[in-house]
């Protein structure tokens, strides 16, 4: 069954694109999953998730009523209206965030709720609630080379952030409040951040799917940082985790008839549960060994 | 750095916490803020660090108006509780200091600190896994690793240990010497371990003594 599947692997296009998405988010979504988690922001993927589908519903709205060419565009590049929009719903949770300064998570059910609503709104009145499905639960196999390129576009434009701002991510993740003492202006730091999440989120939606997205980025974490022991050690574990989940949930996905996302999602979950119990274990063996040390 | 108070105000909400306060602490000056709880030491210190916005009375840092001070990178600041940082999330000290440090201050200097405070041997330890006293060592190295000409240290040595403060004290005092402007709330019994220069009284009647070190031995002395 594995032989079939990388022969058609390397035969089959749309698997090839798959793949090539698939392990490109696996570095990009956990790496930005591990901001996310320091934060405390992990439920901003689903929120910014859900208001990309507007960008969806939207242009998938207009393509119905805009005609000519222009409609045949909208329609088979809905990201475009998506990337705008999660970046217009990130700009808006900051807004939200400096508005309820002490009960942060509302401005997230906020825009989740603007999101839902306009979404299904505009799905319902563009007639196309049937391509919902995919965009909820996420199609990597269905994934056209422009969105491979974007998904690409996105992770060099990540990495080009870590590379040249990684020291100050991290430091103002960990401690915002120290931010100024090392030079960074936070509110402005605050701003880049959320764009870059939202277009990372936007360009994860047709692989993971609106309802999938958060699993992608937290969970790996979730794994890793219970084993890992330096910043470095947990976000590189959590993006092996992630690149073993696509490639397993991908194989599963085709040889299963499995949807892809869930595929890969479920595959991130049971290594979660595997690196628990396996943690458990190696400190109930240790206090066995060594009764009088503390294990933490 | 030079810091002059001049006549500052502060209410949260209508409890006015300090009133008219003014005062003017020279380069290379060791201040000590005294005062009983709710005298507005606290709220002094995040006035000067700019959590607070002055709105009543000025601040200025070497002639510039805290306000619209920009050069947040020369002051240093050790609070009281650290439990605002994340812990659970793995990172070294050594990572830690990594991201703290600006690109001008050399590797060298981190070990040096490390090494001064008496804790170069958990450079590679998960934060999570350490002692509240060697997390606050780590904190105070953090905050001084980056030159700065001003540093803010709001009892500091609550959670360490009698053995390790000593490490402490010299650091600071060599700081100060060094040319570190240095203001600092502390309880008195451990005042006689720092090398400070003028004291700032605080009183609940919002009524405030600042004089140079001599001045008040002398008048212990009698």
């Amino acid at each position: 069954m594995f032989l079939s599947f990388f022969s058609d692997l390397i035969e089959q296009d749309f698997m090839l694109r798959a793949l090539i998405s698939g392990l490109i988010l696996g570095v990009i979504a956990p790496l930005i999953g591990s901001i996310v988690v320091i934060r405390r922001l992990s439920f901003i993927a689903d929120t910014l998730g859900h208001f990309s589908l507007v960008g969806i519903s939207v242009s998938l709205f207009l393509s119905v009523t805009v005609p000519g060419t222009l409609s045949v565009i909208l329609a088979e590049n809905p990201l475009y209206f998506g990337i705008a929009l999660s970046v217009i719903g990130g700009l808006l949770i900051e807004l939200f965030r400096r508005y309820y300064k002490t009960y942060k998570e509302i401005s997230m059910v906020i825009v989740m709720s603007i999101g839902t609503a306009l979404s299904a709104i505009f799905l319902s009145i563009s007639g196309k609630t049937g391509t919902l499905y995919n965009y909820m639960f996420g199609s990597i196999l269905t994934i056209s080379w422009d969105s491979v390129i974007m998904v690409a576009v996105a992770a060099v434009l990540v990495f080009f952030l870590f590379a040249f701002f990684g020291k100050q991510i991290i430091s103002v993740s960990f401690d915002e409040n120290n931010a100024k003492f090392r030079g960074v202006n936070l509110g402005l730091f605050q701003i880049i951040f959320i764009i870059m999440l939202s277009i990372v989120v936007s360009v994860m939606l047709e692989s993971a799917g609106v309802l999938l997205i958060s699993s992608m980025m937290i969970i790996p974490i979730a794994a890793s940082m219970k084993i890992g022991w330096s910043y470095r050690s947990t976000t590189t574990i959590a993006i092996m985790f992630s690149e073993l989940s696509v490639i397993i949930g991908l194989w599963a996905s085709y040889s299963f008839h499995l949807p892809s996302g869930a595929a890969i999602v479920s595959v991130n979950v049971i290594i979660l549960v595997v690196v628990a119990l396996l943690r458990k274990a190696i400190q109930k063996h240790n206090i066995a060994k060594h009764p009088s040390e503390p294990t933490e | 750095m030079q810091i002059d108070i001049n006549n500052l105000s502060f209410a949260y909400g209508h409890k006015l916490v300090l009133e008219k306060l003014s005062l003017i602490v020279n380069p290379g000056s060791f201040l000590v803020i005294r005062g009983k709880n709710g005298t507005g030491k606290t709220t002094l210190i995040k006035c000067l660090l700019g959590i607070n916005l002055v709105k009543n009375g000025m601040i200025f840092y070497d002639h510039n108006d805290i306000n619209s001070f920009k050069d947040w990178t020369s002051v240093g600041y050790v609070s009281q509780v650290i439990d605002e940082f994340n812990y659970e999330f793995p990172i070294t000290v050594n990572e830690l200091l990594n991201i703290t440090r600006l690109r001008k201050v050399k590797e060298n200097r981190k070990l040096k600190l490390l090494d001064q405070m008496g804790i170069l041997e958990i450079l590679n330890e998960n934060i999570g896994s350490l002692s509240g006293g060697q997390l606050q060592r780590v904190f105070i190295v953090k905050s001084i690793l980056n030159h700065p000409s001003l540093l803010i240290l709001d009892e500091p040595t609550a959670s360490i240990d009698k053995k390790n403060v000593e490490y402490f004290y010299e650091t600071v005092n060599q700081l100060n010497a060094e040319g570190t402007t240095i203001i600092l709330i502390t309880h008195d019994e451990y005042l006689d371990s720092y090398n400070y220069s003028h004291v700032l009284q605080m009183n609940s009647d919002f009524s405030y003594a600042f004089r140079k070190r001599n001045a008040i031995e002398e008048k212990e002395a009698k």
